[in-house]
């Protein structure tokens, strides 16, 4: 498979730990992958997950697929990258339907806009926040402590 | 008819959980269902951001409520990988006993909501007094009834207590007697099979696109399970079956769970007659100080809902960069209950979640 990866995808890094595989793919390749890796027998999406790295200003969205039958590689974990301005990505809906859920909580928690979701209402938040939650500028002690003190005491 | 609008939730006498589901009906048929999660979202994803590698224990086990040993056990997996850990022999066998009791007291929470929900209050409190029995040994062990934070990164925190053997067995037993009993008033009940036949029937090839695991695709025939695709602990050492039913309708997921049950049963006895003598635990640096190198890794097991999953991100600092839980309650009770929910009476909702199984603290984490 990893042969086959590196023919047909160009500049991508695999790298090989136990029974885990980690593809690191540039934004353009992602969805090609996904859909060339559920092809191969990895047809159950684990999880999505984002990773904010401020410093690169960056955004890491992260694809574990994984096969409910015993293969040779247990996981394949698919990282891409994208800016930090003005996030966007396309959708995988139509490759993996269980990648609704995911895929709100991370546009609610890191604003990460996917586009073609037909459903990109709050999950899981209250309220509104200036900053998405989850990002690393966010400070959620300042917030507690600024929030929670603005609500006047009982006792007079 | 005229069709309606029905917030079912969080405070709503069929509902179990803080858990929300807006529901469009007609008559009393469901059309359209929303899972509304986060009532109880706690964000502790960011706050174990804040804290240090140890620190993070008494944090990850109240992620789920009912079984926080397998959220232990996988953070604490995790940091293994990651910090590269090695776990002592006998360290192995007791995570392995400690998992099968959680495992055990969890689907005893189960039966114990399930029964109760349908009127079987009698089976209820059993089902609760026998898990109880387990929080007993629990505490003896760890010194909490629910909450231990008893695995940690290296091993576990101490080793059994003088004679715990024989209480386990002994309590084992005292559950295990009443077996026939709960058969012949819950589980070959035929009130339970008039209630549970045919509801929230969900196939395999559905089952399979929305990533559904634990009893709810075991359920629909396919023996799925990590404690023999990706063994941890000592489950590669022991002799043990994957309990599957045909149907994929409430009904055969109750069953699935109480036929693993008696797996559990086996596994634990298994490892109490294997356990070695030795060290329960490797020392690992000082906690204030620890540093993890530069690193993430995905690691999962098999938790009584299905699979749980933790990718952990390290940036080679005292705390972790990222966490993020991968909780079987997530597709369950997400995307799986709003397309079962589609066509079903507003009578058979909270059966069909508790069916599927749905802790809603895990989806809000």
């Amino acid at each position: 498979m990893k042969r086959e990866i590196r023919a047909l995808f160009k500049n991508v890094l695999i790298e090989e730990k136990g029974k885990k595989i980690t593809i690191t793919a540039k934004k353009e390749q992602t969805l090609e992958l996904l859909r060339f890796l559920k092809n191969k027998g990895y047809n159950y999406l684990v999880l999505i997950s984002a990773v904010d790295w401020i410093k690169e200003k960056e955004f890491e969205l992260i694809y574990v697929l994984s096969s409910y039958v015993r293969k040779e590689k247990l996981h394949v974990i698919l990282k891409t990258r994208i800016p930090r301005e003005n996030p966007r990505f396309k959708t995988v809906i139509p490759i993996f339907e269980n990648a609704e859920p995911y895929e709100r909580e991370i546009h609610e928690l890191f604003g990460i806009k996917f586009e073609g979701h037909p459903r990109l209402t709050p999950l899981l938040l209250e309220r509104d926040y200036r900053i998405p939650p989850f990002r690393k500028d966010f400070d959620t002690r300042k917030y507690v402590k600024k929030f929670f003190e603005e609500i006047p005491s009982i006792e007079p | 008819m005229r069709e309606l609008e029905l917030f079912f939730g969080p405070q709503h006498m069929g509902m179990v959980g803080n858990f929300s589901i807006t529901l469009k009906v007609e008559g009393d048929q469901i059309l359209e269902a929303y899972a509304n999660p986060g009532w109880l979202h706690r964000g502790f994803e960011k706050l174990m951001e804040y804290r240090t590698w140890i620190q993070n224990f008494p944090m990850v086990c109240r992620i789920n409520v009912v079984e926080p040993d397998h959220m232990e056990m996988v953070y604490a997996m995790a940091v293994e990988e990651l910090a590269k850990i090695e776990v002592p022999e006998r360290a192995r066998y007791i995570r392995t006993i400690v998992l099968e009791l959680a495992r055990l007291s969890s689907h005893l929470f189960g039966c114990w909501a399930y029964a109760n929900m349908l009127g079987f209050d009698t089976v209820a409190q059993w089902a609760m007094y026998h898990r109880d029995l387990i929080l007993d040994l629990f505490e003896e062990l760890t010194g909490g009834r629910v909450y231990h934070i008893y695995i940690w990164p290296g091993g576990v925190r101490r080793d059994f207590p003088k004679g715990f053997k024989d209480k386990i067995i002994n309590t084992l037993h005292a559950i295990g007697s009443c077996i026939p009993d709960y058969d012949s008033t819950f589980f070959n009940n035929p009130l339970f099979y008039a209630r549970a036949r045919g509801i929230g029937k969900i196939n395999q090839e559905e089952a399979k696109k929305l990533g559904a695991t634990g009893p709810v695709i075991r359920a629909t025939g396919l023996k799925f399970d990590i404690r023999k695709i990706e063994p941890y602990a000592v489950y590669d050492e022991v002799d043990f079956d994957i309990p599957t039913r045909e149907e994929g309708d409430a009904y055969s997921r109750v069953w699935v769970i109480r036929d693993e049950m008696i797996q559990s049963v086996g596994i634990i006895m298994q490892c109490l007659e294997k356990m070695p003598p030795g060290e329960v635990y490797n020392r690992v640096p000082n906690p204030f100080k620890w540093k993890i190198p530069k690193g993430e890794t995905y690691v999962r097991v098999e938790s009584s809902r299905g699979e749980l999953g933790i990718y952990l991100v390290s940036n080679g600092e005292d705390r972790p960069y990222r966490v993020h839980f991968r909780t079987p309650s997530y597709p369950h009770g997400l995307i799986i209950l709003e397309r079962v929910l589609k066509k079903a009476n507003i009578a058979d909702v909270g059966n069909i979640m508790i069916s599927l199984y749905v802790v809603a603290p895990e989806i809000d984490r």
